[in-house]
């Protein structure tokens, strides 16, 4: 609780913090904050020229099939690398200056979610203009999916942000976790071409319910699995109160190790 | 009298010093078990009570572990064995313009600044015309900071950090900003703080200031406080020691 009052109190400061995220990441460069989505759509592009080709998968509107979980995706490991890093960029007021460390883990998580909001705008436009997919009520789900995801990244950024400084070690190690979990999930094929008795294993990573859950208010117009979501909501709670004792814990060595 | 400030029980805190800190997991797995590392005890078991309204100098020679004791009481760093507590909002200025960015004007420092120390957009808004105008920078405030002269960037730092209205002001040896007049100037400005029942907390070496400013002087010496008590006793006792 007494934790919770001093986020409020220090509002200001995770309000500049996320602005100057957004701001500054693209700062001096042309397209600005459109960055943000143009690369996660040129990868998509990329992908859905390439992928029908070598997998011969045949999947209705692959393209914007690949955006959203490309678009998803990125977000997930967006948080998680920034979240990492952060206390390590901010080494100098960690030093210096007391306030709750955990502003700046949460500073990048928020500013991940505002990211992914704007680049669900692009998913909404290929959804308009596309015939065979139209916009549908169900949209309205998606700040609940999305604060799933949120709670998620941030419970896994948390841990690796406060371990990263005391083994430099996990930032690689996580770089290649993160890449092969962007195949073990089904961002660039469906879980239908695997069989029904292995599909479970797959669902088990909680971004495979998640991503799912995009697809099928963005583009297939139904409600998300309930015991997908049910199950991923858990997960996701566990893994952010783990992240959070771990963090609380190693917080206090923060400004001897960094 | 009236209630504690801070309150400190019984604390002690050690750094581990590493020959050879392994920083990857390739240097943790090698260096396993023959680590060689030592712990230096730099405040032993100190037990400590700081009035509100009290203003106390921390004096000692380098390396005493003032610095450390201030450090911990801000909850930058957290000690070993023992409890810390702080009653009232705590402002510390440790280093001045810890948070500056260099490309960003003196005004929108301020609030980046004023934000690390826990203010809200609305207290910042209403201190803007204080701070400034003790900054003394005059136009110079919409210029970017890395266009500043050292003594402007000092200024404009201390103005902040003294303008947060914290009810435990924490000073690290940072009297010694600006020039004759702007130290002066920092000068009244503490008493007045001190006049209006605000704890302060002062490292320094400039133990004229401590004569004419605390009414508390605390001498550290290798961990632990060597002597407690009247300011114009600890100096003179201190000074004979360093003779």
């Amino acid at each position: 609780m007494e934790e919770i009052r001093e986020i409020i109190q220090y509002r200001e400061f995770l309000k500049t913090s996320v602005q100057k995220d957004i701001r500054g990441k693209y700062k001096g460069s042309f397209f600005g904050v459109l960055w943000s989505f143009i690369n996660p759509l040129l990868q998509a592009v990329v992908y859905a020229v390439i992928f029908p080709y070598i997998m011969r998968t045949q999947i209705e509107n692959y393209l914007v099939y690949l955006i959203i979980g490309i678009i998803a995706w990125t977000f997930f490991t967006n948080v998680i690398n920034a979240g990492m890093m952060v206390i390590q960029m901010n080494a100098g007021i960690i030093k210096k200056v007391y306030f709750p460390r955990i502003i700046l883990p949460l500073s990048s998580a928020i500013s991940g979610v505002v990211n992914f909001l704007i680049s669900c705008l692009v998913i909404l436009l290929f959804c308009i203009f596309n015939p065979s997919i139209g916009v549908s009520w169900h949209i309205i789900i998606l700040p609940l999916i999305t604060f799933i995801q949120f709670v998620l990244s941030l419970g896994i950024s948390l841990a690796l942000s406060a371990i990263n400084i005391y083994i430099k070690d996990t930032q690689y190690i996580i770089q290649f976790v993160l890449n092969l979990m962007f195949y073990a999930t089904p961002i660039l094929y469906t879980v239908d071409i695997f069989p029904e008795s292995l599909r479970w294993v797959l669902m088990l990573n909680p971004m495979a319910g998640l991503v799912d859950a995009y697809r099928c208010i963005f583009m297939y117009h139904t409600i998300p699995d309930f015991s997908v979501l049910a199950y991923t909501c858990v997960v996701s709670v566990v893994l952010f109160v783990i992240g959070l004792i771990v963090f609380r814990k190693l917080e206090k060595g923060f400004a001897e190790e960094v | 009298m009236s209630e504690n400030s801070i309150e400190i029980r019984n604390m002690s805190k050690s750094f581990k010093i590493m020959y050879d800190k392994p920083l990857t997991l390739k240097d943790r797995l090698i260096s396993w078990k023959r680590n060689k590392y030592e712990m230096r005890t730099v405040l032993h078991d100190i037990t400590l009570d700081i009035k509100k309204g009290e203003t106390v100098a921390l004096i000692g020679v380098n390396g005493s572990g003032k610095s450390t004791l201030l450090k911990i009481m801000t909850k930058i760093l957290y000690p070993n064995k023992g409890t810390v507590k702080t009653y009232g909002k705590l402002s510390s200025l440790l280093e001045l313009g810890a948070g500056f960015h260099p490309d960003f004007t003196g005004r929108e420092n301020i609030y980046f600044n004023a934000a690390i120390f826990g203010l809200s957009r609305q207290e910042i808004d209403k201190r803007m015309d204080e701070i400034i105008e003790f900054s003394e920078l005059g136009a110079f405030i919409d210029n970017p900071v890395r266009v500043y002269s050292s003594g402007m960037y000092m200024r404009l730092a201390f103005s902040i950090a003294i303008n947060v209205d914290a009810e435990i002001l924490l000073i690290d040896e940072i009297l010694a900003v600006g020039d004759q007049h702007f130290q002066e100037k920092c000068f009244k400005k503490l008493e007045e703080l001190k006049n209006s029942n605000k704890t302060i907390v002062i490292v320094t070496h400039n133990l004229q200031q401590v004569n004419e400013l605390c009414s508390r002087a605390i001498w550290v010496q290798n961990g632990v406080i060597k002597l407690d008590g009247n300011p114009k006793e600890v100096v003179k006792a201190y000074l004979e020691e360093c003779r």
